[in-house]
């Protein structure tokens, strides 16, 4: 090993294989992933799957990754034998290569010091995200989240107070002839994360036969679960 | 010094060295640039961890401006330390043991300069920009689109440099160094434009992209810092106890290995991709297992006579605990992939503690060691012209507030892991039992800060000794130097 082009030469082989295994490799495999039919359960009829983000959720994601939000919380569900994500109702299925099709940029973060957001739209609506970003600890207590105040404003209200004003208790609600309105970034950053959900049973993550009755309960629209899966 | 010459191998760092005219020594400023840029950039990214970790302590802490919210300050942080940091310190120590080992001149100085001052340019910008909200979202690659190619071009002003000076060598065989150093040369070019083709320019659909910042982060850090830090540790060992390497040979087979393993990984376990990538990348960790056993052996088979240099020498004591934190990192990597383990440790604490202790308690370390060597040297100056007060002070807080941290962060980690692993455990639940370690771990970032300071003022005062001693004849050329 006392010859520098010899020495290159291996680094650029040892390099190369590296890159086309895990950046070539997987381009070829799921590069050309394209919208698919998420599978049959029951008498639904299949839908196409993924759907392209609203444009308020695609501005959100913009305020997502502005802020960093991917520090704290991660965008996956881990499958049955890894972790207890599913179980903890994060989500009905493992999440997959499609759950992330159109989603620019992919933030599925590393460390969860927050729970996981793969299906946060599922489980909360505008007003709890709003009052989430705005005070965390008003609906968990001792939550690490900090607050994201600078994404509302508060205002004298003006004549009638605004549709879009904050419902806070009383003990932090603003000064008497004030209201707390969202600015648009919290706004888009809320329909942003109400837009995660990752729904449907897909050919690689078929729904469990056991769980069959209770989760089509969860995920699919109640009114066609009725009839037995099995 | 005492040590017999070096066997057929080339292997031994003691024989004659080279004139005093000679091996980097010949124009100190790109050296001091680089070094002198790093050094602060380091402090940034210690007060920036600091404050991301004290919003552990109070989330409403500092959290009414958008800049310094808890998630732009954490990727500022991790900007600031391998952006700032890590890259410039990585090819300034580089450059040096390319000049001493090849017994080369520096080839275009000028031009290392120019490319240093455009580096730190672009990592300021950079980091300003994350603060500001322009992060990309990627681990590891958070510098935003436009300060790409000013960090492409001034790595290649720098690497190219590298590449110039290696070839003009005059020492015919080749030092494990030299090897590692070419390697973490070549390394981060090709990943670092691969990151921003694929991420920036012309994205990737869904998740390859971040498959593809999952494979840059891991490269960056176990192949490109691992061979980085590994190359001081390497020179600085066998020279410091005057003994030649162990083997050779086992130097080449941990070099190779790493690089052909090491580059495999980063993803964690049940990621949301065909099961073989997942597959690969934890059967490209554990063969790491290989190099990590075969630096271990090699290293401490040449130290193990001569443990009771460390306490005399800094640079030893430093580049000692860099190597034994590199391993405990890597055996902690290998472990922590295993299926079993991952399934438990994943996504939780577990991964940060063992990325810290890999940043700061390996790569920093070993520089701070090389550094506490090189800058002397650059200077013409005695190894003692180094405060010794804050010299220890720097190596205990350093020391205490990296292992502090790490125990903290894994503690945290595993109890998170296991907790979570129970669905009964609701989620807050499981992060308040967690928080104690975690703040704690605050105390460990306080002493890393502090003993940064240390280090700030040791290096400032020694940089503007030359200028205070005021004394020309005094600093002569011939004056005899520890190592020779």
């Amino acid at each position: 090993m006392n010859r520098g082009p010899l020495l290159f030469l291996g680094l650029f082989i040892t390099m190369a294989c590296s890159w086309l295994g895990f950046v070539l490799g997987p381009q070829l495999q799921i590069g050309g992933l394209a919208q698919t039919n998420t599978v049959v359960v029951g008498d639904a009829s299949p839908q196409s799957y993924p759907l392209a983000q609203p444009g308020a959720a695609r501005q959100g994601a913009e305020i997502y990754r502005a802020n960093g939000c991917s520090a704290c919380h991660t965008q996956m569900i881990r499958p049955l034998q890894s972790g207890s994500d599913t179980h903890r109702g994060w989500g009905a299925r493992r999440s997959l290569a499609e759950d992330y099709l159109f989603d620019q940029p992919v933030m599925l973060g590393s460390v969860r010091v927050g729970p996981d957001l793969a299906n946060y739209g599922r489980r909360s609506d505008l007003n709890g995200v709003l009052l989430r970003l705005y005070i965390p600890q008003l609906i968990t207590p001792g939550s690490l989240m900090p607050s994201y105040r600078y994404l509302f404003e508060t205002r004298k209200v003006d004549h009638f107070l605004s549709r879009d004003a904050l419902v806070l208790p009383s003990q932090i609600a603003p000064a008497a002839g004030y209201e707390v309105i969202p600015r648009p970034e919290a706004l888009a950053l809320a329909a942003y994360v109400l837009s995660l959900r990752q729904e449907g049973y897909l050919f690689e993550a078929p729904p469990p036969p056991l769980l069959t009755n209770a989760l089509v309960f969860k995920t699919n629209s109640p009114a066609k679960t009725n009839s037995p899966a099995k | 010094m005492s040590a017999t010459p070096s066997p057929a191998s080339a292997v031994s760092l003691v024989s004659p060295r080279s004139t005093p005219a000679e091996a980097g020594k010949s124009c100190p400023v790109p050296f001091l640039c680089l070094f002198a840029g790093a050094v602060a950039w380091l402090f940034a990214a210690a007060l920036l961890g600091l404050i991301a970790s004290l919003k552990f302590h109070n989330p409403a802490f500092l959290a009414g401006q958008p800049w310094w919210t808890y998630g732009r300050v954490h990727a500022a942080g991790s900007a600031a330390f391998l952006y700032g940091f890590a890259v410039p310190a990585a090819l300034g120590v580089g450059l040096w043991l390319l000049c001493r080992l090849g017994r080369a001149r520096l080839a275009g100085p000028s031009v290392v300069l120019l490319g240093g001052i455009l580096w730190n340019l672009a990592a300021a910008v950079g980091v300003a920009a994350i603060l500001g909200g322009e992060s990309t979202g990627y681990d590891s690659f958070e510098m935003p689109a436009y300060c790409a190619p000013m960090l492409f071009a001034a790595y290649g002003m720098i690497g190219v440099c590298g590449l110039l000076t290696f070839h003009q060598r005059r020492e015919g065989g080749l030092y494990p160094s030299q090897w590692f150093v070419l390697g973490s040369i070549f390394w981060f070019p090709w990943i670092f434009s691969t990151a921003a083709l694929l991420l920036l320019v012309t994205p990737e659909r869904g998740v390859l992209q971040a498959l593809t910042a999952w494979w840059y982060a891991h490269n960056l850090s176990t192949v490109f810092l691992g061979f980085a830090g590994l190359a001081p540790v390497f020179y600085f060992i066998p020279k410091l106890v005057g003994r030649p390497l162990h083997s050779y040979y086992l130097a080449a087979l941990a070099f190779w290995t790493l690089a052909l393993f090491g580059s495999w990984g980063g993803i964690p376990g049940g990621a949301p991709l065909p099961s073989w990538m997942t597959s690969l990348g934890v059967v490209g960790t554990v063969v790491t297992a290989v190099p990590l056993l075969a630096v271990a052996a090699n290293l401490f088979q040449t130290v193990r006579h001569d443990l009771h240099k460390l306490d005399a020498n800094p640079t030893l004591r430093f580049t000692y605990v860099a190597l034994v934190f590199w391993i405990i990192a890597g055996a902690q990597q290998i472990v922590g992939v295993l299926p079993g383990v991952s399934a438990i440790t994943g996504l939780t604490w577990f991964g940060v503690a063992q990325q810290e202790l890999f940043r700061w308690g390996f790569f920093a370390l070993a520089v701070f060691g090389a550094l506490y060597h090189i800058v002397p040297r650059l200077l013409d100056l005695e190894e003692s012209a180094w405060c010794p007060r804050l010299l220890k002070a720097h190596f205990y807080l350093t020391f205490l507030g990296i292992l502090i941290s790490y125990l903290c962060l894994l503690v945290c980690g595993i109890g998170q892991g296991v907790l979570l692993a129970d669905p009964r455990h609701t989620f807050p639940e499981v992060m308040k039992s967690s928080m104690l370690p975690l703040r704690v771990s605050t105390m460990g970032d306080f002493f890393v800060a502090f003993g940064t300071i240390a280090f700030l003022l040791n290096f400032a005062r020694i940089l503007t000794r030359p200028c205070r001693c005021c004394c020309g004849a005094a600093c002569a050329a011939s004056k005899p130097r520890e190592g020779a």
